[in-house]
């Protein structure tokens, strides 16, 4: 039985390899606010007409991965891919409830908030673990590259052996340093983008079509 | 004998009471405990144990916060409810939470996480 459990996977794998669209799911990580729902929210609308999640200043909004299929992207030589998107909660190695406090959010709903953003991390890792095939690692461009969960997500990413394209977001504002995350990570490409504002995004789509695709 | 703090590097000897109330320095309840070297080869060889003897010293790890916290057994630390400290790269190895419940050397478990991997469709 098992035998001819095996033999019908194997004859499956091999005719997908064939007729199966590859769809790649590109999962959207790095720490919290650094704009990753807002950049979900931007690829999916500019190439779909529809959003992702909601966005808000409160870090840890995102506390659930989500996701949007199908979308094609468009290079400027013609070129096409078709990927998931996969929105993450930021990931971080602190949370505490009291961050949420000074948004004025309830102490109730701050600590649920909480453990709903810790089950968001671990399940943010486990979608890295077992179902993304590329990563647009996102950072804020105005805040230190340098810190702790940056290094060991791009550790981690780098020992999967996944392609990682890192846009610098938020370069509207005025004490962007997008030169400083090139200068924290040169083993990659560093797109410096702004979601809000819309800048530098087709520089960012035509390289995930290259580096993705 | 000597426990050495985890966190602060602070040394005790065997059987202080900071080796179980916390290290007077940081709180922490973490320790290295080194081996004591056997009395045998003091008498028969002691040249060879002043080397052991330096040994020790010289490979006393520094730990960091940060490092400490990477190395813990613990995937989710709930320091107290709505205050969580992740490790991130025990996450990324396995789906298994082992998480430790506020006081020190409280854990939980999850064995179904535990059990055994899923059988993903071909």
């Amino acid at each position: 039985m098992s035998i001819f459990v095996h033999a019908k996977k194997r004859v499956s794998r091999f005719l997908s390899a064939f007729f199966r669209k590859r769809r790649s799911r590109i999962g959207i990580y790095g720490p919290p606010n650094a704009g990753k729902t807002t950049l979900a929210n931007r690829i999916a609308k500019d190439w779909t007409g529809e959003t992702v999640g909601p966005v808000s200043e409160i870090p840890h909004e995102t506390r659930r991965a989500l996701r949007k299929q199908d979308i094609t992207i468009t290079g400027t030589n013609g070129s096409t891919i078709t990927i998931d998107i996969v929105d993450t909660p930021g990931v971080t190695t602190k949370i505490d409830y009291k961050e949420f406090l000074e948004y004025g959010v309830g102490k109730d709903e701050a600590i649920l908030r909480a453990r709903e953003a810790t089950e968001g991390v671990a399940e943010a890792m486990h979608w890295l673990r077992e179902d993304i095939d590329g990563v647009i690692y996102m950072l804020d461009s105005t805040e230190d590259p340098f810190a702790q969960v940056n290094i060991m997500m791009i550790g981690i990413i780098e020992s999967r052996k996944l392609p990682v394209i890192i846009a610098a977001n938020k370069i509207d504002l005025p004490d962007a340093s997008p030169q400083q995350i090139r200068n924290a990570f040169p083993q990659h490409p560093v797109i410096p983008i702004s979601c809000t504002a819309g800048s530098n995004i087709e520089e960012l789509y035509e390289k995930m079509v290259f580096h993705f695709g | 004998m000597v426990h050495t703090c985890v966190t602060c590097g602070r040394v005790f000897p065997d059987s202080s009471p900071e080796i179980l109330s916390g290290c007077s320095g940081c709180g922490g309840k973490k320790f290295y405990f080194e081996r004591p070297v056997s009395h045998k080869k003091t008498s028969s060889s002691p040249p060879p144990l002043q080397k052991e003897r330096e040994k020790p010293e010289e490979e006393k790890p520094v730990v960091s916060p940060e490092e400490d916290r990477s190395s813990r057994v613990e995937s989710i630390r709930i320091i107290a409810p709505g205050t969580y400290e992740l490790n991130i790269e025990k996450m990324a190895k396995c789906d298994d939470r082992v998480v430790s419940l506020g006081r020190e050397g409280s854990y939980a478990v999850d064995l179904l996480s535990m059990a055994g991997k899923k059988k993903k469709k071909g």
